[in-house]
């Protein structure tokens, strides 16, 4: 038999989706005005002929010098991003692991020192980062690992590893497995979830930063799509179709990857609570 | 096991826990503690970033920040973008959270993800957007212009500026936090809900005396998070306004870069940071606290 659904819910439904609508409105016009032939461009929200010209502006055209600019700087956004998800990742599973199921001596000592940090605004650091890091301005290095390990993704492991029963890691150890293994057999597959949500997070963050970017590459062949965006485009502009399509590719990338994961995602966000 | 095995075994596992944990203690020591001394020792120069000669000067730069107007401005700005903020991002929330929890099981994660999307969007895209959106021959201007002979500059009005920054924002966190909030009302056991209807409990009285109370943990979560997230902003003002006009939207981040970055007072910039530092653990401590009363007094 199937169920009916009450009116109730009907109307929940109803009011849901249009408040969905009014919150990813602002896509639904980047997005087609980005595909809007030039001429048309913020002066209708929906056309039957469409064109990738604005794309293809982004493909070809760049300042004097700066052909490719913004493929490059599609690239370079790549380019830190991932290692640094990679890295927050592979480090806060470490961590979380042996803060939680290892012993060993000082342990409290590196806990407190996380708790320290957790809590501490980053901004008090910018300029002795910014000296320290100077002489590798323009580099994929002085881009990432200032900004490489995420103290909130550590705690997301040990939080995590703590629901886990110890009996899981020992009866490995009991077995013979070595420590390494452990991790690599064990401890990775079973925080799949978490590890999810740091990588996806993490990537994010580091996507969207834009002070310390701005700060350490001034050169714009080393520039983040982020930081370009910012710079290219200024409202005296007669033809706005290119800023459009280059947010569009800013946006993009994040909520596939977000859509992809979406299951992993929200047994992480559940646990986030717990 | 014989105790010689045993302690040769332990120290390894030291030796092991020590190693797991060697790139998180190098980071800190060369990310975190070398340059939290350091910014101590430059919030007490004359320094301009560039030059080799540094000047020292003392508390000079903490006396320097009572009387600076960019300095008090962006105080009080924080307070104005944490009120409206948290609680707009609070209601919006608790309106999305409640609404997807009243959505049939199928589609409900579904359309949780989609609420989350404005989180994934960059703050520099919303800014371009925006700042071009309302620049002067942008279409919406023009319109208003030859339709109604309006000429509106909405970005150099403070209370528009603002309005648009913070609208901005919300717009952006609002699906974030309903996840939160929509964990913690799922998260209600059962029982609660049944005994609910029985004592004829349902709506916004239900919300008030059952429902809320009930999550007060995930709402301090979530009020912790946002009032963090207030006193972080940087990239809209910085792209919408540069915190004009007459300084309406500065913040403090804004501040800390451009003495350091631009201005090139970068001892002094190191000392506002502290004084943030300082104003912002004093904050989200007061939030905590009271928040912890609220939960004890209407809390499960």
């Amino acid at each position: 038999m199937k169920k009916r659904l009450s009116l109730k819910t009907v109307i929940v439904i109803i009011v849901t989706y249009a408040l969905l609508a009014v919150s990813l409105f602002p896509y639904y016009y980047m997005i087609t005005q980005s595909l809007m032939p030039w001429d048309q461009v913020d002066k209708k929200i929906f056309s039957r002929e469409l064109t990738l010209r604005s794309y293809d502006y982004l493909l070809h055209t760049g300042g004097a010098s700066n052909s490719l600019m913004w493929v490059k700087a599609l690239l370079n956004s790549f380019l830190v991003s991932f290692p640094t998800a990679v890295i927050s990742v592979v480090v806060g599973l470490f961590v979380g692991y042996s803060m939680t199921k290892l012993k060993f001596k000082g342990k409290g000592f590196i806990y407190n020192s996380l708790l320290f940090q957790m809590f501490f605004p980053v901004i008090i650091l910018l300029v002795p980062r910014f000296m320290l890091m100077k002489s590798l301005s323009n580099s994929y290095t002085g881009m990432i690992l200032p900004m490489a390990i995420s103290i909130w993704a550590i705690f997301m492991y040990i939080n995590y590893f703590k629901t886990l029963p110890n009996a899981l890691f020992e009866a490995a150890r009991m077995d013979g497995a070595g420590d390494f293994t452990i991790i690599r057999k064990i401890a990775f597959p079973v925080t799949k979830s978490v590890s999810t949500i740091v990588f996806l997070s993490t990537f994010m963050g580091r996507w969207t930063e834009l002070m310390w970017d701005m700060l350490i590459s001034p050169d714009i062949q080393m520039q983040t799509l982020n930081v370009l965006i910012s710079t290219q485009f200024k409202p005296m502009g007669n033809f706005p179709g290119p800023m459009y399509a280059a947010s569009v590719i800013l946006t993009t990338p994040i909520i596939i990857l977000f859509l992809c994961f979406s299951k992993h995602f929200k047994d992480g966000i559940s646990f986030m609570l717990k | 096991m014989n105790p010689k095995k045993t302690k040769k075994h332990n120290s390894f596992r030291s030796v092991f826990g020590w190693l797991l944990n060697t790139p998180y203690l190098i980071y800190s020591l060369i990310f975190f503690l070398i340059p939290l001394v350091w910014a101590v020792w430059l919030s007490t120069m004359d320094w301009n970033l560039m030059s080799k000669e540094k000047k020292f000067i003392g508390f000079d730069n903490f006396i320097r920040l009572f009387k600076d107007d960019k300095i008090r401005a962006s105080f009080v700005n924080s307070y104005r973008y944490l009120v409206p903020i948290v609680l707009l991002c609070f209601l919006f929330g608790l309106l999305i959270a409640t609404l997807v929890h009243h959505l049939p099981d199928k589609i409900k994660g579904f359309t949780a993800v989609l609420f989350f999307i404005p989180y994934l969007t960059s703050g520099v895209a919303t800014s371009v957007i925006v700042k071009y959106f309302f620049s002067y021959n942008s279409v919406f201007n023009r319109f208003l212009r030859d339709t109604f002979d309006l000429d509106i500059k909405w970005l150099q009005n403070e209370t528009v500026a603002f309005a648009v920054i913070v609208g901005i924002i919300v717009w952006k966190m609002s699906g974030y936090y309903a996840l939160f909030i929509l964990s913690g009302i799922e998260g209600i056991p059962e029982e609660v809900n049944e005994a609910s209807k029985l004592d004829g409990s349902t709506g916004f009285h239900k919300l008030i005396h059952i429902t809320l109370p009930m999550i007060t943990p995930t709402l301090t979560t979530v009020i912790v998070l946002a009032a963090g997230l207030a006193f972080g902003i940087f990239t809209e003002p910085y792209l919408l306004t540069g915190g004009g006009p007459n300084l309406a939207t500065t913040t403090w981040q804004l501040e800390i870069y451009n003495t350091s970055f631009t201005r090139f007072q970068s001892g002094y910039g190191a000392a506002i940071a502290i004084a943030n530092a300082v104003q912002i653990f004093i904050t989200i401590r007061l939030i905590s606290f009271l928040m912890n009363k609220l939960n004890k007094r209407f809390g499960w």
